[in-house]
């Protein structure tokens, strides 16, 4: 197999400074209100949003350019040392607990979320995983299970924050990887089964997660409790209409719409530029996912096959759930929506997965 | 290997195409979310934005047939709490209740409320400029003092039935506040901005300005000088009779308009919560049935006038009795009152001969005219709570019902009732429907808007035959049961009641009437009808001597303020030994005292001034006045 270099996936590129230069001018139009009344400083978010992306894109291209025999050999170090991570950030004390969830480890502005690395660090390790030669998947005992068994560890785990967002997006990746990778058909039925059960039970676990569900199903029920996110995002969509309210002209961001910067910043994109901007911001994520999912099929290493699909399914998801989300396809869970929320440290471990997948692309026959 | 690589290719593409697909799910969702729910929710979204700042309109003020005021607004403070303003409510409450002597926890409550503005109702609602100042002092943040406004009865008790009252918001709850709340409220108007989550406004929301439509005014038929003396009059006669209670009417026969209505007891509307609901719910001229008695005996004549069934000169005997059916029906006076002519039967207000025109107008026609002059169903005047009274069913009418109804028992009717049908009686024999609102005025300028024209319902009897009622009448008072109206040139015509009332047992109680008289003057041409009942006047139950002069006394006044001229012709009183003779006044101006006090022999006399000549007199030479009476003399 003789290697060459190319130049990576152009497209990707342009499609992700796209991506962050929208989030970028969204996350100030939605934030400036609640900056302003917050902080005394509409720009706060903008500014730092700004340097994380700009940090992000220079980390990016860095890993863009890695040897890449360098990603196999952190695939099992980065496991444990994420699974370390949070167990660490369960320690009352130590994790830093915000809107109810312990989920943060470091200081003031300089935090990071380890279940985000841990998304990364499990695309890696599956990937690593399923080329062994004793790893057979179409076995349940010697090649499902073990796999179904991390899954299910560092989902718990997860869950103990609890941050349903982020374990849904992992649980997800990882199927997805174990679907590509091979499992058995048979197995996949089963487990779907096994899988809505476990669904049911989690949210009956929760009473408030069933006030989310029947509040996804008719949200004016309680419009001031359970309802309420999903209302307001939608105010700030009807409204939008066809070409949208012009930006900065958003009215549901002033104090209606919880944090608009964040988890809903799609409704302000849709609120301020109307159907055709965030049709446009939909299409950019097609297209990433198609040309992130052409670079698995291009390469011809397994292994980095898996990784480029493992890479490009967590983003696929992590966007369709949230766009789902705030415009009331699927019930209120906290997701962000990669390169437009404002995210800081997880914007730029977004950035630096795409710089894995840029790398891939780089590979030719 | 490569069978896994192909499966793995394979799955791979599965997975893309069903993201594509997802994405594509997401555009639709998108797409109808914005496109076809954008409308519905658009609307719903402004519906959250929108903070309405309420602009009042001011009420329409109630003016009298002159332009008096009778209820108009005067400004009163109010509380008003912005609950997003207020750091320490617990703190702020506990002042405010103190103040406001309100319950605590009451204002707490209000005041964390998750409202843009609330009223502090009723405590904090027009209070007055003391209080207002206390809470200014407090300087609190979020609690401020707003203009508002209340009802103001200048004249406080007078016509309070009429008018009614107003609740907290200045909306009507009572009487013509009620009934015209519509137009008397006009619209309340806005200020609509967009705002954000805090109550501020919203940039780039919408804004719009709709102006309050101020009520309009009233103007009513009823004359305020009227109406004082009305209301003077029947407070004298709660003075002197002690009754359960009084009522009285004055309405133009000509049109129908009510110039005064009045009842005692009263209340101040300024102050209704003080008052039994009863009393103020109540308005007697109009809700209050009973037997009418004798002032019934009008319907009875009118009818056998138009029917030829009598002539004035005609001769009865009344023996004291009349037998009907079997049944012994007394005349009010003992023994009977002999041999009479028929206007003697009207005068005398003898039972049995009314019997006998009863008789002679048989069932059918007596009853026909009842219907006509507008008994048995409501005049359809513009107030709240008019009865219907009670009339025999016809198939029920024998031939004592027959011969009581025409003296006016057995039958139940209202005081206005009365009212509508001896004026159509005496106005040439048309029927009117009463009414009090007269007409719409603009609050800017005062120009009408709307008035109200004479509703004529229908012709009961003949021009000819409501001359003849009149000359009856005026005789009753003149020559017969009616003598204590007399007015001296005003030609007073009338007629007394005296009538049993009915018990809660349905039975007639003993010694508990109510006295009545409705009058007409002048004769010759009325200008008003006057009527007053007394209900269980303590003393003489007689509606001659009772309810007779009061109506006299207010005929007397009305009639000299609205400036009506003293007939020179009339039907001269019957001279009565225990009243004083009217003796003619003579001019006394240009004489000296001297030359007075030898001509003078019928009347005192009272000397104002300084002077040697008389310059001017009260009453006027020409007028005629009681023997023995005192005449006032200025010298100059």
């Amino acid at each position: 197999m003789s290697k060459v270099q190319r130049n990576p996936d152009w497209i990707i590129i342009g499609t992700i400074l796209m991506l962050l230069s929208i989030g970028v001018l969204m996350v100030y139009s939605a934030s400036a209100a609640f900056a302003a009344h917050k902080y005394g400083d509409p720009f706060y978010f903008a500014k730092r949003q700004f340097l994380f992306a700009a940090l992000g894109v220079f980390f990016m291209l860095l890993v863009a350019q890695m040897n890449q025999t360098r990603f196999q050999q952190l695939a099992k170090p980065g496991l444990f040392i994420c699974i370390a991570l949070l167990i660490i950030v369960l320690i009352p004390g130590v994790g830093i607990l915000r809107n109810g969830a312990r989920s943060w480890l470091g200081i003031g502005a300089f935090s990071i979320q380890p279940s985000e690395f841990m998304k990364l660090a499990l695309i890696l390790y599956f990937s690593h995983l399923f080329i062994q030669p004793r790893f057979q998947l179409t076995s349940f005992r010697q090649g499902l299970l073990p796999s179904l068994a991390i899954l299910g560890s560092v989902f718990a785990l997860i869950m103990m924050q609890p941050d349903l967002g982020s374990g849904t997006v992992l649980v997800g990746t990882g199927m997805i990887l174990i679907l590509i990778a091979g499992a058995r058909k048979k197995h996949l039925i089963e487990l779907s089964f096994v899988g809505i059960a476990g669904f049911v039970g989690l949210v009956l676990a929760a009473p408030y997660r069933i006030a989310r569900i029947t509040a996804f199903i008719d949200p004016w029920k309680d419009p001031l409790g359970a309802g309420y996110q999903l209302i307001q995002s939608l105010y700030a969509m009807g409204p939008g209409g066809l070409m949208g309210l012009g930006y900065g002209m958003s009215r549901q961001k002033h104090l209606y719409l919880p944090e608009p910067h964040t988890d809903f910043i799609f409704s302000i994109i849709a609120e301020e530029l109307g159907f055709l901007g965030a049709g446009t911001v939909i299409l950019l994520f097609a297209i990433l996912i198609w040309r992130g999912y052409r670079v698995a099929m291009m390469t011809t290493n397994t292994y980095h096959r898996f990784v480029a699909a493992g890479i490009t399914s967590m983003l696929m998801i992590q966007s369709v759930i949230n766009i789902g989300v705030v415009s009331g396809a699927f019930p209120v869970t906290g997701i962000t929506l990669p390169f437009l929320s404002y995210g800081g440290s997880s914007l730029t471990l977004t950035l630096v997965a795409v710089g894995v997948l840029l790398n891939l692309s780089r590979i030719k026959r | 290997m490569g069978a896994i690589a192909a499966l793995v290719k394979q799955r791979l593409f599965i997975v893309f195409v069903v993201a594509m697909l997802v994405f594509l799910a997401l555009l639709g969702r998108l797409g109808y979310v914005q496109l076809i729910q954008g409308k519905w929710l658009s609307g719903k979204a402004e519906e959250l934005w929108a903070r309405n700042i309420p602009f009042e309109a001011k009420r329409g003020e109630i003016l009298d047939r002159n332009g008096n005021k009778l209820a108009y607004n005067v400004s009163a403070p109010s509380v008003m709490v912005i609950p997003a303003q207020i750091k320490e409510p617990a703190k702020a409450a506990k002042r405010l209740a103190a103040i406001l002597h309100a319950s605590e926890t009451k204002i707490y409550r209000e005041m964390t409320k998750k409202q843009l503005i609330v009223r502090l109702n009723p405590e904090g609602r027009k209070i007055s400029e003391a209080t207002a100042r206390q809470i200014q002092a407090m300087k609190t943040p979020g609690i401020v003092i707003t203009e508002d406004s209340k009802r103001y009865h200048p004249d406080k008790l007078l016509a309070a039935h009429l008018l009614g009252f107003t609740g907290i918001d200045n909306q009507g709850l009572a009487g013509l506040e009620l009934i015209y709340d519509q137009q008397l409220r006009g619209q309340r108007g806005a200020i609509s901005f967009s705002s954000n989550a805090r109550g501020e406004r919203l940039p780039g929301g919408v804004e719009h300005y709709i102006p309050p439509r101020d009520g309009a005014h009233l103007q009513l038929t009823i004359d305020r000088t009227v109406q004082m003396i009305l209301e003077r009059e029947l407070d004298q006669a709660m003075a002197a009779h002690h009754p359960e209670n009084v009522l009285a009417i004055a309405m133009k026969p000509q049109t129908g308009e009510i110039l005064g209505m009045a009842s005692r007891p009263a209340f101040n509307p300024d102050q209704y919560r003080h008052v039994k609901p009863e009393i103020y719910n109540r308005n007697l001229p109009i809700w209050k049935t009973y037997e009418p008695g004798s002032t019934f005996k009008i319907i009875t004549l009118s009818a056998a006038l138009e029917e030829k069934k009598v002539s004035f000169k005609e001769g009865f005997f009344d023996p004291g009795f009349a037998t009907v059916g079997g049944a012994h029906l007394r005349c009010w006076k003992k023994g009977g009152h002999g041999s009479q002519t028929f206007l003697q039967v009207v005068e005398n207000s003898c039972n049995p001969g009314f019997v006998a025109l009863g008789q002679r107008l048989g069932k059918q026609k007596l009853f026909s005219y009842i219907y006509r002059f507008g008994f048995g169903e409501k005049t359809s005047i513009d107030l709240n709570g008019e009865a219907k009274g009670i009339l025999f069913r016809p198939d029920r009418v024998g031939p004592v019902e027959l011969a009581t109804t025409a003296f006016g028992q057995g039958v139940s009717v209202t005081p206005i009732q009365q009212v509508a049908a001896v004026s159509a009686a005496v106005n040439g024999g048309k029927l009117y429907r009463p009414f009090v609102a007269k007409a719409w005025l603009d609050p800017k300028d005062n120009h009408i808007i709307s008035q109200k024209k004479p509703i004529f319902v229908r012709r009961v009897i003949s021009e000819e035959t409501s001359r003849q009622v009149r000359i009856a009448l005026e005789s009753v008072v003149a020559q017969g049961t009616g003598r204590k109206a007399f007015v001296d040139g005003y030609r007073v015509g009338g007629k007394t009641g005296t009538a049993q009332k009915v018990g809660p047992d349905g039975r007639y109680m003993t010694d508990n009437h109510i006295v009545s008289f409705i009058g007409i003057a002048p004769a010759d041409h009325p200008e008003v009808v006057v009527y007053v009942a007394v209900d269980n006047p303590q003393g003489i139950q007689f509606g001659g001597v009772v309810a007779a002069p009061i109506v006299g006394n207010m005929i007397d006044d009305i009639l000299r303020y609205l400036g009506v001229p003293k007939r020179t012709h009339q039907i001269e009183p019957k001279k009565d030994p225990l009243e004083p003779e009217l003796v003619k006044v003579p001019n006394l101006i240009g004489q000296t005292p001297d030359e007075i006090q030898n001509s003078l022999s019928l009347f005192g006399l009272e000397v104002k001034g300084q002077g040697k000549k008389v310059i001017n007199q009260v009453p006027k030479g020409g007028q005629r006045l009681k023997k023995g009476s005192t005449i006032r003399i200025y010298l100059g």
